[in-house]
């Protein structure tokens, strides 16, 4: 008799666990699914600020080519290369 | 009713074998079910479930950021956008009855799409435009068509466009490096692509993401020993003078001798890397053999000072002007009679440097050119870079014996004659040549390939004969003191050597008093009375070095104030 209603303490107590697995398996999934929507979310954003970062970087570079800032310095702001005569070499 | 039968009684049998038999049939089903989703046999479990997948579960692939090239200073020089390529499956677009909506939102007609559609007809994927940006890819997408989508890529710009398109090298639409420093770096700058499973739909759109295989891992960015502004400055200088003289194509070299470091390398004709139509990606300045003519007697200097037998001092007979050697007549431009060594280099004496070869042999020029690392590769490791020719025989004619001092029967690419004139600016060290920045402070030991004494000694010579009696007078820059060595070589025609086809080149150390940049200029063809090496080359020389120093801060040679009082007289300016 004793072993019997031992038996049944086991049974209840392995349901009892079967049940809280199977409650963890569903929070699990959920949490990977929802991570997984985040990290798409947050690839997506990498994606948009590398595509806005690579736009300022050739930006950058189509404004700064030398040949540009040579044309602007010469032409724009009247810029010319140091004559000889006002260098001054000064001793360190 | 009496006729009515009295009911037989029913053998309990056969509700028994009735019951039965309705209690298999669900337990069958049951059985089938298990079965199916349960037991792992041949149409079982795992082999549904792959069908399903095949059916349903697609994996793409993530393409990965691939790393940056910029030069020395961080300006960018090939830089991956995202971009997206629209694909289609033309069975879906076929019978679709937007196409009209969708040729609008590409901007071409809808005939010409039709046509692309119906070229693909039996096909289940196609491309409707690759590389677009995002914003362009945006309003056909928006359109909702079933069987259209988009996918993202990377594609490569270069910022600096055709100034630098021959070094940095060029990647194919998929990615990957296939010329220049692109190809010869692609290991490192490409990163890992990954790869996802998505679910897909009937018109294989993605439903949704299911999960990330394996995830992308970016290249790495690759910083250059360039410095842009150099490198603009010399295909500016180069394109002008290639105008000026008429000339077929043009190569420059800058390098930091003491560093190893390629400063600058350009060459003419140019191609637009941006731009798919392409033509020629050769880097002439390594992957071009040419004969060096009499850059190359500034080494045999060298051999000649090394024998002990002469100093810069010694005196040479040149007298008549003319030689014979073997069968050939070799001559000077004038008789320049009884000269010393020095001055053979300066006014580049044939007649001089043959006799200097002929007293000292073959072979110790030989030596000297190849420990100067003429018939071997540098170790930049730019793809397609030749090694050159040094000539080795059994048996040496005469001519053949004096020939390598004047730098005929011999070749190599510019970049090779820059890094041997590099020891001359190093105290006699030879640095691995590089393409990538170097750290100044963990500098590799070089290669001691000459004596520091001769090397002084050469570049002695070399600021002569930029001096106003030799032969590189338009090679000078005002404010500093450089030196250098012609060359004019006659191209090599159908028929031996020609008469009317130049090569002028020129080569050059600076500054003398501290030597540092290392310059080499080679003119192809320039056409009229000014086609040697001092004529066209070393102008060339010149207005790029004048860059070279102002941009590297080097002092001028200019006598040198501490007075705080004259200083302060600057600040008004004119």
């Amino acid at each position: 008799m004793v072993r019997f209603v031992n038996q049944r303490r086991w049974v209840a107590l392995l349901a009892v666990a079967a049940l809280l697995s199977a409650l963890g398996v569903l929070g699990t999934t959920h949490r990977a699914r929802s991570q997984y929507a985040e990290l798409q979310q947050l690839e997506l954003r990498r994606w948009n600020l590398q595509e806005h970062y690579s736009r300022l970087l050739l930006e950058y570079s189509t404004r700064a080519a030398p040949h540009r800032v040579h044309r602007f310095a010469m032409e724009e702001l009247g810029m010319t290369k140091p004559d000889l005569k006002r260098y001054r070499v000064v001793r360190p | 009713m009496s006729r009515r039968r009295k009911p037989k009684a029913v053998p309990m049998w056969r509700i028994y074998s009735v019951a039965a038999l309705l209690a298999v049939l669900p337990l069958m089903l049951v059985w089938r079910l298990v079965d199916l989703q349960v037991l792992d046999n041949e149409q079982g479990a795992s082999f549904l479930q792959k069908q399903g997948a095949m059916r349903a579960v697609r994996s793409a692939e993530i393409p990965a950021y691939r790393g940056l090239i910029t030069d020395r200073r961080g300006s960018p020089l090939a830089v991956s956008t995202p971009v997206v390529s629209l694909v289609a499956n033309p069975q879906h677009l076929r019978d679709s009855n937007q196409l009209a909506a969708l040729a609008a939102a590409m901007e071409i007609s809808p005939d010409v799409l039709q046509q692309r559609i119906d070229q693909y007809a039996d096909k289940q994927f196609m491309y409707l435009a690759r590389h677009w940006t995002p914003e362009q890819a945006r309003k056909v997408l928006a359109l909702n068509l079933p069987g259209v989508h988009g996918e993202r890529e990377y594609r490569r710009f270069y910022p600096a466009g055709e100034v630098a398109a021959q070094l940095v090298g060029v990647t194919n639409v998929d990615g990957k490096g296939i010329a220049g420093l692109e190809m010869a770096f692609d290991d490192w700058l490409q990163g890992t692509p990954g790869r996802k499973r998505y679910i897909k739909d009937l018109y294989g759109e993605a439903v949704r993401d299911v999960g990330v295989i394996k995830a992308a891992e970016p290249g790495n960015d690759l910083r250059l020993s360039i410095d842009l502004r150099l490198q603009y400055l010399q295909h500016r200088e180069l394109q002008q003078a290639i105008a000026d003289t008429g000339a077929v194509a043009g190569t420059a070299v800058t390098l930091d001798a003491w560093t190893g470091e390629v400063l600058a390398v350009s060459s003419y004709p140019v191609f637009n890397p941006n731009s798919r139509a392409r033509k020629t990606t050769r880097n002439r300045a390594l992957t071009d053999v040419i004969e060096p003519g009499s850059v190359m007697k500034a080494l045999t200097l060298v051999a000649a000072l090394e024998s002990g037998e002469y100093t810069l001092d010694t005196v040479i007979d040149t007298s008549p002007g003319r030689i014979r050697v073997g069968r050939k007549l070799l001559n000077d431009p004038i008789n320049y009679g009884p000269i010393t060594v020095s001055r053979v280099i300066e006014k580049s004496s044939q007649v001089g440097v043959i006799k200097i070869a002929q007293h000292i042999g073959h072979e110790p020029i030989l030596d000297v050119f190849s420990r100067f690392g003429l018939g071997s590769l540098t170790n930049s490791g730019f793809p397609g870079e030749r090694s050159g020719y040094l000539p080795n025989r059994e048996r040496w004619s005469d001519i053949e014996k004096v020939t390598p001092a004047y730098g005929y029967g011999l070749d190599a690419t510019l970049l090779q004659l820059a890094a041997a004139y590099s020891v001359f600016a190093n105290e006699g060290r030879r640095m691995p040549l590089t393409f990538l920045e170097v750290d100044h402070r963990s500098l590799p030991d070089g290669e001691r390939v000459i004596d520091p004494e001769i090397a002084a000694q050469v570049v002695k010579v070399l600021h002569r004969v930029t001096a106003n009696e030799g032969t590189g007078t338009l090679a000078q820059v005002a404010g500093y003191q450089v030196g250098g060595k012609t060359g004019t070589v006659r191209k090599l025609g159908a028929n031996g050597y020609l008469d009317t086809e130049h090569m002028a080149l020129f080569v050059g150390v600076a500054p003398v008093e501290r030597p540092r940049y290392v310059t080499a200029i080679m003119i192809d063809q320039p056409q009229g009375e000014s086609h040697g090496g001092g004529s066209a080359a070393a102008p060339v020389y010149s207005r790029i070095t004048e860059g070279v120093l102002r941009l590297r801060n080097e002092v001028p040679d200019l006598p040198a104030i501490d007075d705080s009082t004259q200083l302060a007289g600057l600040g008004g300016g004119q």
